[in-house]
């Protein structure tokens, strides 16, 4: 034999369990992404096509031309938070979600909420995903044959509801199977997205230099202070769908060990991507606000119609035949973003099944793929009815969820910026890095986040929030916030009164960074 | 081969993988071999998510339920058997097993060949299907509903006029050295199919072959020849008769590079209709 595989011991029982000598380098392929490969990541993260589209309308509904600084800004909280994250990453490399990080951080009861915080924010944006991808589909039907009707189809529920259904299916599938995109796949969808964008951007500007825009607006400096937004509840919400513009830039900050150069690449992607996303967001939000202006006519970022969806509306006026290359990208950005965001909550629940915080389903893996495979079934069949239900409630299905979405990421954001405040007390002060890092931003950020959440919670209860759908006069967004929250407080608390070992600190216990 | 022989046996916690080690214990016994049960795992690339996927974590709850995988597995090898359990973390499933193979400089990679859910004997899997055109080792192959008998009483080597029978053969005197274990070698004859090949051209290539076999064989076992013929590949090795404690070997197409297997058409439809283990051996060195 070429060398004698080395005995360990195994967890599990009496019989020895051996790894492969330099096979067993287990995980993530390391040290395989250079800078380019780690900002491509990045910015597919992002998927700033269906990212636009479906926050352009719910954020000028908010603050109107104000949108240029809004993104600005929005992004302060997030960075913040983020700098947290990394060193709770650093600092507890074998754990890896919010779930895990809060538990040890805060105990059973917040770590468990903060689970549920991510679980419920990426089962809305998956159907949020979904929806997209669906009115886009009959889109690109419409736009490919050149029958507007196909176009409608969308608006038929029961078709509407069904073909989300199958995007699901398919997705849950793939994820179940254990695919994953290739290299060379990302880097072309990254590629035609930004493409893209941009020749959507010079045509909305190119029309206004013609006098042929929609409702043209002249570009005012302005438009980059975020102070000058009428309200701080319009600001509150502007600033909370700015979080959801930049939801997953924080994953290149944690990629340590899959980059060439573990110290500066992660930092340096994390730069580079919110460089090109900020010049992206920008260049698209001025061109929009340009083209479209903030009124309610039939192309207007104020006409409640288009808001959950202003790239399906207004591509074809802006682009004409070229619209259906936007149709495109904004498909399959939302299809593998879709695809691939089942992994994030699947893996939480198979987490929370494993320390008996779900029920121990939940912790079953597929013998044939090595995947979650119940977990992995149950987010899709969540996220469906999810999706089916705001569907039928709601008289914008996609504006109400997003909403509802810069709802959720504040709050796990939140908790997860706080557990990193709480966990590294110990070592606050015992340095200018610690203390700005460990300490100051991620308290920062917390208290930002915490303010936001209050307002938007406190403003969704008005009827007249996000689409205006309202039951009992109350509005739907703050219902559908309660009832996601309330859920998971009963499920909470079911589960420890069925199983306790999770909230008794039997299977993983709480700490500090000073005491691994 | 090295002393005392080794073999990588493919598993997975399903029947498929229990097939495996059916067929790597009964092999085990033959030739008195120690097994590596060895189970792959994917390694998680990066996913481009806007939720972080939390890869690390559960890389290691993976490991956990691998490691009652890979007990279970060991409870069901025989005690006459010495085995030993690895996991690995790979690209793909394959690509681990080849890389275990190299390393333990092993003779042999035995993997349960069923594709779940069809009623075929041997619908070959992926995993099975990707060795068989890339593996620089013998394959053997479990079917479906496999177990390991007391002993092997018979081995049959399916063999060609095409060039590469020579190797295939140096594999036959290798695994039956010293062994009382019965012999057969067998031409399969497609009759009516256009190119006809009369069968007294046959009787005479199992001359040869048996010339060339007897000429390094060690083996002490009963060694007769067959010509099985049938309408097609499938209804000829229907025709032959099989024993439940019998396995089967077969060379590599032309195709296959030296030293590589390449699964031929042959070999191919033998599978399907096969009830028996097959080894496929890989093609010779070029001379």
């Amino acid at each position: 034999m070429a060398q004698p595989p080395s005995p360990a011991a195994d967890s599990s029982g009496g019989t020895a369990v051996t790894t492969v000598g330099g096979l067993s380098t287990k995980g993530l392929s390391a040290g395989s992404i250079g800078l380019l490969g780690a900002t491509v990541i990045g910015i597919s993260c992002i998927a700033p096509a269906y990212t636009l589209t479906a926050s352009l309308g719910p954020t000028a509904a908010a603050v109107g031309t104000q949108m240029p600084g809004i993104f600005l800004v929005g992004f302060l909280p997030m960075l913040l938070v983020a700098l947290g994250y990394r060193e709770l990453n650093n600092a507890m490399p074998d754990a890896g979600t919010s779930f895990t990080w809060a538990t040890r951080a805060f105990g059973p009861w917040l770590g468990w909420m903060g689970g549920w915080g991510l679980i419920v924010a990426t089962v809305v944006v998956l159907s949020n995903l979904a929806g997209v991808a669906v009115d886009f589909l009959y889109l690109l039907l419409a736009q490919i044959t050149g029958d507007a009707d196909l176009a409608a189809l969308t608006e038929n529920v029961l078709i509407n509801i069904t073909t989300c259904l199958v995007f699901i299916a398919l997705a849950c599938y793939v994820s179940y199977r254990g695919m994953e995109t290739t290299k060379q796949v990302q880097y072309v969808l990254v590629g035609f997205q930004l493409l893209v964008l941009v020749w959507f951007s010079v045509a909305a500007l190119t029309q206004v230099a013609n006098s042929t825009a929609f409702d043209a607006l002249a570009f005012d400096a302005s438009w980059f202070n975020p102070f000058l937004v009428s309200s701080f509840s319009a600001f509150a919400a502007g600033v909370s769908l700015s979080i959801f513009i930049f939801w997953g830039w924080d994953v290149t900050l944690t990629m340590n060990e899959e980059t060439k150069d573990p110290e500066r690449t992660p930092g340096r992607a994390a730069t580079l991507t919110v460089g090109v996303i900020f010049a992206l967001y920008i260049l698209v939000a001025v061109a929009v606000l340009m083209f479209s202006g903030i009124g309610s006519g039939e192309f207007g970022l104020g006409n409640e119609e288009i808001q959950g969806n202003v790239f399906a509306a207004i591509a074809g006026p802006v682009m004409g035949p070229f619209a259906i290359l936007l149709s495109l990208a904004v498909l399959s950005s939302s299809a593998a973003s879709l695809q691939s965001t089942f992994v994030g909550p699947a893996r939480t629940m198979l987490a929370m099944g494993h320390y008996k915080a779900f029920p121990a389903r939940f912790g079953t893996i597929s013998v044939r793929h090595k995947s979650p495979a119940f977990a992995t079934v149950m987010a899709g069949i969540v996220a469906w009815v999810f999706y089916a239900v705001m569907r039928v409630l709601s008289t914008d299905v996609l504006t109400d969820t997003i909403l509802t979405l810069g709802m959720m990421i504040c709050f796990y954001y939140g908790v997860t910026a706080f557990a990193c405040v709480w966990f590294f007390r110990a070592e606050a002060f015992t340095g200018t890095r610690a203390f700005l890092l460990k300490f100051l931003a991620p308290l920062v950020g917390g208290v930002i986040l915490t303010v936001i959440f209050a307002t938007t919670v406190v403003d969704s209860m008005d009827p007249e929030y996000g689409s205006g759908s309202s039951i009992g006069g109350v509005g739907l967004v703050f219902i559908l916030a309660m009832v996601l929250f309330a859920s998971g407080i009963i499920l909470m608390l079911v589960q420890r009164r069925l199983h306790p070992g999770f909230f008794t600190g039997k299977t993983l216990t709480k700490g500090t960074s000073l005491e691994q | 081969m090295t002393d005392p022989a080794n073999y990588v046996v493919a598993y997975e916690a399903t029947d498929r993988g229990n097939e495996a080690i059916e067929l790597g214990v009964a092999l085990a016994r033959l030739t008195a071999a120690e097994l590596h049960i060895c189970l792959v795992l994917p390694r998680s690339g990066a996913v481009p998510a806007k939720v972080p996927a939390g890869a690390t974590e559960f890389d290691r709850l993976l490991e956990l339920e691998a490691h009652i995988w890979l007990t279970s597995a060991l409870a069901r090898v025989p005690s006459d058997v010495v085995a030993t359990t690895h996991l690995l973390w790979a690209e793909s499933t394959s690509e681990g097993l080849l890389e275990a193979a190299a390393q333990f400089r092993s003779d042999r990679i035995v993997v349960g060949a069923r594709r779940e859910g069809l009623l075929n004997r041997f619908a070959i899997g992926s995993v099975a299907n990707a060795l068989l055109h890339a593996s620089p080792v013998p394959v053997a192959l479990a079917p479906r509903g496999y177990r390991a008998p007391k002993k092997i009483s018979r081995i049959t080597c399916a063999i060609g006029t095409r060039a590469g029978w020579r190797s295939l053969i140096e594999s036959m005197v290798a695994i039956s050295a010293n062994l009382g274990v019965d012999l057969r070698f067998v031409t399969l004859v497609e009759v009516d199919a256009g190119g006809h090949r009369s069968t007294t051209d046959s009787a005479a290539h199992l001359d040869q072959v048996l010339e060339h076999f007897a000429g390094s064989s060690t083996a002490t076992g009963k060694v007769t020849t067959e010509i099985a013929e049938g309408k097609s590949v499938e209804a000829a090795v229907e025709g032959l008769d099989w024993r439940d404690d019998e396995i089967a070997f077969v060379g590599s197409s032309r195709l296959a590079r030296p030293s590589m297997i390449f699964l031929g058409i042959t070999a191919n439809r033998m599978l399907h209709v096969l009830p028996i283990p097959l080894v496929v051996v890989p093609a010779g060195e070029p001379n």
